[in-house]
């Protein structure tokens, strides 16, 4: 069989996600306008080279009462029109199936330079009422429906259930807290870079840090966000003519080394049910790092240089962090307390921030983390650079650990 | 002086942070709004802080200031309080870091830098958080490891909400140091870090507060409604300008352009004369929303607005208001995002509304590019405090969204000096590319307001 052709991440542009673009007073419309333009400027790409585009988005529809959102890019400059586009949706995985969808297309030969947009506007409503906007991703009529934050209470579970199999400490998740927090300082996008943060404050269990949903409490969460990500991926035949154009060697454009995708059952009880007896609670989530990390040619976690993982709640990440094997199944504490997840530890995860720090808009968490991973192999992270990253892997999830998505970006 | 324009890698930024740590802060002036601010920020990263205050009672004040400002009890956790006479000797001598955050007053600051100097380790770190005062003044005539050790670092007000910080060396500063805090303040506290030299005022409040001042002055012939209206968000502030008056205090805009009126002589200078009613309306009172109004007051849910001839306010519904179509124009277009778009119509606009608009822009930015070379080496300085401390479109951002020529022209038409890096873009063709901070997203500054 032939190999399969290879994609290659030309790089992009992330909004500010402290922004809150309801307050600034601006359509939907300017977020994907502001990203693609951000994105052609920061790649030195004209609008006439780009020949599809793809849009990953949640839930424009509830948020900003819009959809046929892939029309809208068509809307950020004239060159567009007549462009093949389309949008993506599957809850916070969607930024990462609109990037699959589109280097499918490279590597099926139809297509050379590919715009990849994540986007989400959720600034719109109230907290409550986007937490059942938020719902949706879930099995709403049996698991959100009349349940305030139906989603911190999900992946309540997901710590109730690893606490039950292994034992976990509050300290632990606390520390998780901390470091994306801390790293999210280091990042001038990232949403909560001047809120107040440390383990003393993570841990505290007053008001300022209330529950949310059983052991999640507020500093465990990744936060109502806005904002939109654009990113370029392209097929070996543009990605030489791109590095020729700029004097540099094609082994300095990042490639997608490996990717991986899985889809679990969609309730939470029904995955924990079929992982009875399996060492990881979700194995669907592991073996779509697996399948990344195969595809890459890459053996282990060893391999792999850097992590940006989904951590919508501390208790995503907890689970991450053992699913990628960087320890054995139920020892992720193991690698909080040795420091390994810290920028400049022996496994750094999220050093952007991640969910919790850098902040999560749902459709474009995807294109984020992919952005970021580019970002690191590249040498651009400035404050929050992994020194040193050759290969960086992302782990992004829809739903309740229903649909996973992992890519491996790499020089 | 020296200046970083381009931002260290994190790589770089470790190892410098690495040189050296900070255990133990003191803050001087614990009470007031800059010292429990940055004192609050300074607990995230440090485990031992002393809040000290003329007494104990109003260090605790601070203290409970600095956990309600960022909502936290831990804050606590972290914090001694106590007072210059119990306290000061003991905490001073142990801190690592001293951060002076006493009343903007040059004795005041003298006399404690006399208890200070007398009791420090050799070896300890004291930064004024000064908005204005000279860093070399500051410390003239103290000994040399006091001078070595000593520099300015200018946070904005709240902390613990606006990033941008003013690091500013003195003669003497040892430029280990400054390389040292410059990389303590960005990976620690999370601050982006403009170094400026140590000029009156610095870069941000000095261009900052030139413009404030021109408002100012324009009320003195337009209703201060007008004046916020036409240099409001459309223009590229998310607040307007009188209205940040207000908030900062008239007695602190006062202390700010007095002090660069006097110390400066330069092409703008007349804009920087604190308009008289100003100073009538003070010594009655009249301080900004501290003291209940300024140019802006509220009556239940009415808001009422200064007449600065009679000192009378009425309430805004009756304030007569000429028809600015072409502020909604921009705005819609803004909501977009579409920033050239809305910039060109605001060139465009006809009306003594937008030509008064368009001259207090004119001179931001003419101002603002003749102080590169005296407050900051480039204008990536002055472009990254404008934008992060004052949160304004950046001068750099408002010529490349209007393009140089068009921004000469409207330099030219207002009468003001055009600085030669814009005559000289424009010779050789170049429209844009001012601005030099990709990490700041421009378009946040355009409000559709």
């Amino acid at each position: 069989m032939a190999a399969t052709p290879e994609v290659y991440v030309l790089g992009g542009y992330q909004t500010d996600f402290a922004r809150n673009w309801t307050k600034e007073q601006k359509h939907f419309s300017a977020l994907m306008r502001e990203s693609v333009l951000g994105g052609l400027q920061s790649c030195e790409i004209a609008p006439e080279e780009v020949q599809s585009a793809h849009v990953g988005n949640f839930a424009a529809e509830l948020y900003c009462m819009q959809g046929h959102l892939g029309a809208f890019f068509t809307e950020v400059d004239p060159a567009f029109s007549g462009l093949p586009t389309s949008r993506h949706e599957a809850a916070c995985a969607s930024g990462s199936i609109a990037l699959l969808a589109a280097s499918a297309e490279i590597e099926a030969g139809r297509y050379d330079l590919q715009a990849v947009v994540g986007i989400e506007q959720m600034k719109t409503v109230s907290a409550s009422e986007g937490g059942a906007f938020l719902g949706t991703a879930a099995w709403y009529a049996e698991e959100a429906d009349g349940i305030e934050f139906p989603f911190p209470k999900l992946f309540g579970r997901l710590g109730d259930e690893y606490d039950a199999r292994y034992g976990l400490k509050d300290e632990h998740l606390a520390e998780l807290s901390k470091i994306n927090y801390a790293n999210a300082k280091l990042n001038p996008n990232a949403q909560t870079r001047t809120w107040y943060m440390n383990k003393e404050h993570a841990l505290c269990r007053t008001d300022d840090n209330a529950a949310v949903g059983g052991r999640i409490r507020i500093a465990d969460c990744s936060q109502v966000t806005d904002g939109a990500v654009c990113v370029f991926l392209a097929s070996r035949e543009y990605a030489e003519r791109y590095a020729k154009g700029r004097g540099l060697k094609l082994s300095q454009i990042p490639r997608i080394k490996g990717w991986g995708h899985n889809t679990a059952r969609l309730r939470f009880s029904d995955k924990v049910a079929e992982s009875r007896g399996n060492e990881f609670v979700l194995p669907h989530v592991r073996s779509t790092v697996v399948s990344a990390m195969e595809r890459a040619g890459i053996a282990d976690v060893n391999g792999i240089d850097g992590i940006e993982t989904h951590d919508c709640f501390t208790t995503s990440e907890y689970m991450a962090i053992d699913h990628f094997g960087i320890t054995k199944p139920g020892e992720s504490w193991k690698a909080i307390e040795a420091g390994w997840l810290e920028i400049d530890g022996k496994h750094p995860i999220n050093p952007s921030g991640g969910l919790i720090g850098a902040g999560h808009p749902v459709g474009a968490t995807g294109t984020r983390q992919l952005l970021d991973a580019y970002l690191q192999v590249t040498g651009q992270a400035g404050a929050y650079q992994v020194e040193g990253a050759k290969n960086f892997q992302t782990l992004n999830i829809g739903g309740s650990g229903t649909t996973s998505c992992s890519f491996v970006v790499g020089v | 002086m020296s200046v970083t324009s381009k931002i260290p890698s994190g790589v770089e930024l470790r190892k410098l942070l690495s040189s050296r740590s900070i255990e133990r802060v003191v803050i001087l002036g614990a009470n007031g709004t800059m010292g429990y601010g940055s004192g609050a920020l300074f607990t995230q990263a440090v485990p031992h802080v002393t809040f000290l205050a003329r007494s104990k009672a109003k260090a605790d004040e601070g203290l409970a200031e600095a956990i309600s400002q960022v909502r936290s009890p831990t804050v606590a956790s972290r914090v001694e309080t106590g007072d210059y006479d119990s306290d000061l000797d003991a905490a001073v001598s142990k801190a690592d870091l001293i951060f002076e955050a006493l009343t903007e007053d040059f004795a005041i600051k003298k006399q404690m830098f006399d208890r200070v100097e007398k009791v420090r380790r050799d070896d300890s770190i004291i930064a004024t958080v000064t908005s204005g005062l000279s860093i070399n003044e500051l410390c003239e005539g103290r000994n040399d490891s006091f001078r070595r050790n000593f520099l300015g670092l200018h946070f904005f007000n709240p902390p613990n909400v606006i990033v941008g910080t003013e690091l500013i060396a003195g003669s003497d500063t040892d430029p280990a140091l400054v390389d040292f805090i410059d990389a303590f303040a960005r990976l620690r506290l999370g601050r982006e870090m403009i170094r400026t030299s140590d000029t009156p005022a610095f870069a941000g409040n000095r261009v900052g507060f030139k413009v404030l001042n021109e408002a100012a002055q324009l009320a003195e012939q337009i209703s201060p409604l007008l004046v916020d209206k036409i240099v409001g968000p459309y223009t590229g502030r998310a607040m307007t300008p009188l209205a940040t008056i207000d908030l900062v205090g008239w007695d602190i805009h006062r202390a700010i352009v007095d002090n660069v009126f006097e110390k400066t002589d330069d092409e703008a200078h007349a804009t920087l004369e604190l308009p008289a009613y100003m100073a009538k309306l003070m010594e009655q009172g009249v301080l900004g929303n501290k003291t209940g109004g300024g140019f802006f007051k509220k009556d239940g849910k009415t808001r009422l607005v200064l007449d600065p001839a009679t000192g009378n306010y009425q309430a805004e519904a009756d304030v007569k208001l000429p028809k600015m179509e072409y502020v909604d124009d921009i705005a819609h277009l803004y909501g977009q995002a579409r920033y050239r778009e809305g910039m060109q119509l605001f060139l465009g606009a006809e009306g003594d509304e937008a030509e008064l608009a368009r001259k207090v822009i004119a001179g931001y930015v003419s101002y603002a590019f003749h102080r590169v070379g005296e407050a900051t080496e480039t204008l990536d300085g002055i472009d990254r405090i404008m934008g992060t401390g004052f949160n304004w479109a950046p001068p750099g951002v408002l010529v490349d969204t209007m393009g140089a020529r068009a921004a000469v022209n409207m330099i030219e038409k207002a009468g003001l000096p055009v600085p030669d890096a814009l005559t000289e873009a424009v010779k050789n063709g170049r429209e844009d590319g001012f601005f030099d901070a990709p990490h700041i997203n421009t378009g946040k500054f355009f409000v559709a307001g």
